[in-house]
């Protein structure tokens, strides 16, 4: 068996690993609690809260993170490698311990001031942004950060020569040339927000009309043994996800130089 | 006119010190070295991609070492050209005039007459993936000359060219720079295309300035083992001086198993206690005297033997053992002066060094570098 037919085998399990957890969902599949669950004005909340939330909180994290990036491959500075260390908190943090955090931060004076004059966070769906853009505030970074690396300071340098300033190379330069992994990052990072739970429920509650978000809806149909409502709710999850992932990707391999 | 005073400039371990250089208007002033000598970081430094430790980078008189990148106006060609992959090769050469916000009228006219000179109006709209070399070295040229900087530096931007397209843009970078009244500061490790487009030279080796003025000087008189090495002066034997007399000098050259004459205007250094030197001549320059010859001035002749002829495209080298056999002699011979004079290997051969084409340097390279 060549190289090239084992490498594609490889992928192909992946792939059936999750098939078939996505086609056992269907043993318990009933038409009509999807019916039910489409008519619940409860669930769309949650569907429509969950998207919501996602969007926000990945455009708030891909602005921050995209000059953060730059900084990060272009420049030394103090303190760099700190910055650049923190970034992979969310990702040795687990997210009910990182939803703590954000717990334990508005209980501090500074928190509550926060709270007090600026917004509530604690069990509004404020808080579920928060907790979304905190855990996939550094991986778009880190991604971002990955596509400007492989782009040849050279370019922002001969750019400069021929007269842009520096702001002006990286709008007309840098930012167009790492387009693919700004993509990439937004799509890992808002599928990771659709599916946030620990942080979220950490901070936001799970109060129905409110903060609850779809992964959270789905919790608490498990907790009440309703398994096929909790079937349901997942193939919804799965649909938007994957459907949206696929067009975005779709949309942005289309995106070459070549 | 672009002038840099006593730069020195430090990257990791490595030291480019001391260097001082000027480009006149219309000139092309080359940056000669082997790999690794410092050449780009010169560069990069004038551009202002790396502060220098010490020194100044001055163009038409203004100090402009503390500028950011942008103001210096000089344009910039490194070696892997950097044309932007996201835009079309029109997209690229109008570029400086976008940022500029110069008028749409001043594009179309420039760019028409600059695609026509280069012979790329066909390729406007393609992208830059789909150039091949020759196309992209040459978008490359036309986007710096858009820029309307009348100071070019360029780091060996025909370096990954075959030779035929290298020579074509040669001619191409000439006439850019009569058309467009440029002065270029060009890096090149190639000695053809140095010697072809520059007016003047440095020469620098491991991080230091070794030589600097007109091609032909540097070409004629090289002033170091270094530069003699680099310039492609193979044919290096160790050497002991006796004291001059009138116009020349003495040399006894153990390798060769002579005494050699040598034009005291070659000798490039003052002599040392212990009178060591090194004596060198070009391979073209060696002369092999055909069966019978015999010249006015019989001085410089050895015996050699013919170890091996080989061919070189349009030339011929001759190696050949001579003296203690210790270092062979190298001699370049055009295919007449080969066919006329029918050598074999272990033909035994009359080799003249003529006094005026013999070099003399410090001995110091040679005897810890061989």
């Amino acid at each position: 068996m060549s190289f090239r037919r084992v490498s594609i085998a490889f992928s192909f399990f992946t792939f059936s690993l999750y098939a078939v957890l996505i086609a056992s969902l269907f043993y318990f599949f009933r038409g009509n609690t999807l019916l039910e669950t489409l008519a619940s004005e409860r669930m769309m909340f949650s569907v429509r809260l969950s998207i919501f939330a996602a969007t926000v909180s990945t455009l708030l994290s891909i602005i921050i993170a995209v000059p953060s990036a730059f900084a990060l491959s272009r420049y030394e500075f103090r303190g760099r490698t700190v910055v650049d260390t923190i970034l992979e908190l969310p990702m040795i943090v687990s997210p009910a311990a990182l939803g703590a955090m954000l717990l334990i931060f508005f209980n501090n004076p500074a928190g509550q001031w926060m709270q007090e004059h600026w917004t509530q966070f604690v069990f509004t769906s404020y808080g579920i942004v928060l907790a979304q853009f905190v855990t996939i505030c550094g991986v778009s970074t880190r991604l971002i950060k990955a596509a400007m690396d492989e782009i040849p300071i050279r370019y922002e340098a001969v750019a400069r020569t021929l007269g842009a300033s520096p702001a002006r190379a990286f709008l007309t330069i840098t930012l167009p040339l790492s387009k693919r992994g700004i993509y990439a990052a937004c799509i890992l990072s808002w599928a990771k927000a659709l599916g946030e739970f620990g942080a979220t429920i950490t901070i936001a509650g799970s109060m129905a009309m409110k903060t609850e978000t779809l992964p959270i809806a789905i919790f608490m149909k498990l907790s009440s043994a309703e398994i096929e409502g909790t079937v349901v709710l997942i193939l919804i999850l799965l649909s938007i996800g994957l459907g949206i992932l696929y067009h975005v990707r779709l949309i942005s391999g289309r995106a070459s130089y070549a | 006119m672009l002038e840099v005073h006593a730069l020195s400039v430090t990257a990791g371990d490595f030291l480019l010190s001391d260097v001082a250089l000027s480009v006149q208007q219309s000139s092309c002033h080359v940056i000669l070295g082997p790999t690794g000598s410092g050449k780009t970081l010169l560069l990069e430094s004038v551009i202002g991609l790396r502060k220098p430790d010490k020194g100044k980078v001055l163009l038409n008189g203004n100090d402009i070492t503390c500028l950011p990148i942008e103001k210096r106006k000089l344009s910039y060609v490194p070696q892997d050209l950097a044309l932007f992959p996201h835009m079309t090769v029109r997209e690229n050469i109008l570029y400086p005039i976008r940022i500029r916000g110069s008028s749409q009228d001043v594009q179309s006219g420039m760019l028409l007459e600059l695609v026509d000179s280069l012979g790329i109006r066909s390729i406007l709209d393609r992208r830059i993936g789909n150039l091949s070399g020759g196309e992209r070295q040459r978008t490359a040229l036309a986007r710096a000359v858009v820029s309307g900087c009348k100071h070019l530096v360029l780091d060996e931007p025909l370096s990954a060219l075959h030779e035929s397209l290298k020579k074509e843009l040669w001619y191409l970078l000439k006439d850019l720079q009569r058309r467009y009244d440029l002065a270029i500061l060009m890096v090149t490790h190639d000695l053809e295309e140095a010697f072809f487009l520059g007016d003047t030279m440095s020469i620098i080796i491991d991080g230091r300035l070794h030589q600097q003025g007109r091609k032909r000087e540097i070409y004629g008189q090289p002033q170091s083992m270094e530069v003699a090495r680099f310039l492609g002066i193979g044919n290096l034997f160790p050497a002991k001086i006796d004291p001059p007399t009138g116009n020349c000098l003495s040399v006894c050259c153990e390798e060769l198993g002579t005494t050699l004459r040598v034009s005291t205007y070659r000798k490039k250094s003052a002599v040392t206690e212990d009178n060591e030197f090194v004596v060198g001549i070009r391979s073209e320059d060696v002369l092999i005297l055909r069966p019978g010859e015999v010249l006015p001035n019989p001085c410089n002749i050895i015996e050699g033997t013919v170890l091996d002829v080989l061919e070189t495209g349009g030339s011929f080298t001759i190696v050949a053992a001579c003296g203690n056999q210790s270092k062979n002699m190298e001699i370049a011979l055009r295919r007449p002066t080969l066919n006329g004079l029918s050598l074999v290997r272990g033909q035994s051969i009359l080799i003249h060094l003529p006094e005026d084409n013999l070099f003399l340097f410090d001995s110091y390279p040679l005897r810890t570098g061989t």
